[in-house]
């Protein structure tokens, strides 16, 4: 039966690097994903890019193929990236140079691109569209139409597996989802299409395993329950997925790597950061995750069956960051003894201060670290001497000098505070990018590719 | 029946998507899902979160997994990019989930703790 082996070598603008080369050494996969993209990198890119023309992709593509092309080549291993972010093309031209520096070619680099719809964002509105917004439920971007910095649609794999079949040896994308990097080789390779119903639920099947891969380590020992038996955890490996054209796969990564991939990391990431799990929207396919099921094959192999779903939805996601303020944000931690009555009085203290220089915030936290600043109200408070608390004060303002204010009381309580107040570093005030995730119809993004040819 | 933390019957990780936080929570045996199923009610989540969960709160059976997805809604502060919150993302919500205190059979907490030695036996790193 044919099988594709297909591995995921980075989650994020900042993964670990050794993993993603160890995979391509390993010679185990056919098909590497490459993931740079969360929401707020598309705003920090097209910043980048704005400020200068040639810039506003993920700039250590160039250091990491670098060292992975030599490699990929020698193991005939095609790469999938969307580290384009907002300029594809710019990032393929210097992966381009890469290329000839290191006398690689010749190669076929696909390029996609036309996810980012801002420059045409109005013209879309004007067709009758509302960009409703799907968290708050309000109908319009009216009223952030002028603060918008960034609009980009999550798009399909269309393009990757039309350059693929036009004989790319590698694909460099802006946002397309993580998930498409994925379901593109599968079905450039499978020869499945959208439009034949015969074909949707191997494709559920194909947005499932990208699903389970897609975030590298978080399946492979990563962000674990298991955190206690995984092998070597700092040799870790990348997942890789053995997908098999009738629609199972199995979930395993390279040989001799550590980590570890068993039933439970596996349903770890199949129920990772999603909400209903019988509709797993994705550009290209919708997984049900309540039909599919788990069977162990032996040390680190996990085979999933049944996999199921629905066809591609007519619209795709889309995120539009805007400026929304500023986060102003200082810590302190107080000693024993009555390091919780210290921190405390800092809290008073601090809150006082604000009062005086007439700060207007927009929303003031308050957290005692190593008591209760992940567990909230679910905190069990003990009647102990703690050996030490942290105040965490964080502040959210629409000016930058106001929450510059957050900062300068927090360290005056170094000198100002109840006695042994120690600080580390303190933090820069943040700019603040909202998100307003929405729909745009599928027909109205307007992606396009090219296949650039290197010497 | 023994009052235990969640912690003892399940496993759990939580992640974001905007606002909501998004817990999977991962029953030790098919037997303590079943039984999970019926007592972690919407209510008795939002309870004992109070005020961190802003939203509504949904749970969505996963029984081929043996799991619950859970999905709390308004819960991070309007979301990563702009929420005052330590934990942007929400990871810790999972954890501190399995700090709820239920009533369990010691069948039950037989079947777990059975589940807990066989991955420490199977799993173990020399």
């Amino acid at each position: 039966m044919k099988k594709v082996l297909i591995g995921s070598g980075s989650a994020f603008w900042g993964d670990i690097f050794d993993p993603a080369l160890e995979m391509a050494q390993s010679g185990e996969v056919q098909y590497m994903g490459f993931d740079h993209l969360a929401e707020l990198t598309m705003a920090i890119l097209n910043r980048m890019k704005e400020k200068n023309p040639e810039a506003g992709y993920i700039p250590d593509i160039i250091p990491w193929m670098k060292r992975l092309l030599p490699v990929t080549t020698k193991n005939h291993i095609k790469m999938i990236t969307n580290a384009g972010g907002a300029n594809p093309l710019q990032a393929a031209l210097e992966v381009k140079k890469v290329i000839q520096e290191l006398k690689l070619g010749p190669m076929k680099i696909g390029v996609v691109s036309g996810d980012d719809i801002l420059p045409y964002i109005d013209n879309i509105r004007a067709q009758g569209w509302k960009f409703k917004n799907l968290d708050t439920g309000e109908e319009d971007i009216d009223s952030i139409r002028d603060r918008i910095a960034a609009a980009n649609a999550y798009t399909g794999a269309d393009l990757i597996v039309k350059e693929l079949k036009n004989g790319a040896d590698m694909i460099i994308a802006g946002r397309v989802s993580d998930n498409a990097l994925y379901v593109g080789p599968l079905m450039h390779e499978f020869g499945w299409k959208f439009d034949d119903p015969a074909y949707t639920d191997l494709i559920a099947a194909a947005v499932t395993v990208g699903h389970i891969i897609e975030c590298s380590a978080c399946v492979s020992g990563g962000m674990s329950n298991m955190w206690k038996v995984s092998e070597r955890p700092w040799d870790i490996g990348f997942p890789i997925a053995e997908f098999y054209e009738n629609g199972e796969a199995v979930i395993t990564k390279p040989k001799g790597s550590g980590g570890i991939v068993n039933s439970w990391t596996v349903k770890e990431h199949l129920l990772y950061e999603i909400v209903d799990p019988a509709n797993y929207l994705m550009p290209d396919g919708i997984g049900d995750f309540t039909a599919l099921q788990l069977v162990e094959e032996g040390r680190n192999r996990v085979r999933v069956i049944n996999m199921k779903g629905k066809k591609r939805p007519d619209t795709l996601k889309v995120c539009i960051g805007f400026k929304d303020g500023f986060i102003g944000e200082g810590l302190v931690y107080f000693p024993a003894p009555d390091a919780l009555e210290k921190a405390k009085w800092a809290a008073k203290w601090v809150k006082e201060r604000f009062k005086k220089s007439g700060v207007n915030f927009r929303e003031l936290r308050v957290d005692f670290m190593g008591v209760n600043m992940l567990h909230g109200e679910a905190a069990t408070i003990e009647d102990k001497d703690y050996n030490e608390v942290g105040l965490r004060i964080a502040g959210r303002t629409n000016t930058y000098k106001e929450a510059e204010v957050v900062r300068r009381e927090a360290t005056h309580l170094w000198t100002m505070g109840p006695v042994g107040a120690s600080f580390g570093v303190p933090m820069n005030v943040r700019p603040v990018i909202a998100l307003w995730p929405s729909l745009v119809p599928r027909d109205a993004v307007k992606v396009e590719s090219q296949l650039m040819e290197v010497e | 029946m023994k009052k235990v933390k969640l912690a003892e019957l399940a496993f759990a990780r939580s992640g974001d998507k905007g606002d909501v936080s998004n817990i999977g929570l991962m029953a030790k045996s098919k037997n303590i899902y079943d039984y999970l199923a019926k007592v972690i009610t919407p209510e008795k989540v939002k309870e004992y979160f109070g005020g961190m969960v802003k939203g509504g709160v949904e749970i969505y059976p996963v029984p081929h997994l043996d799991s619950l997805e859970i999905i709390l809604r308004q819960a991070l502060g309007g979301g990563a990019t702009c929420t005052l919150r330590f934990d942007q993302t929400g990871k810790s919500m999972g954890p501190v989930l399995l700090g709820m205190e239920i009533q369990a059979s010691e069948e039950l907490l037989e079947e777990a703790k059975a589940v807990d030695l066989d991955i420490e036996k199977q799993y173990a790193c020399s």
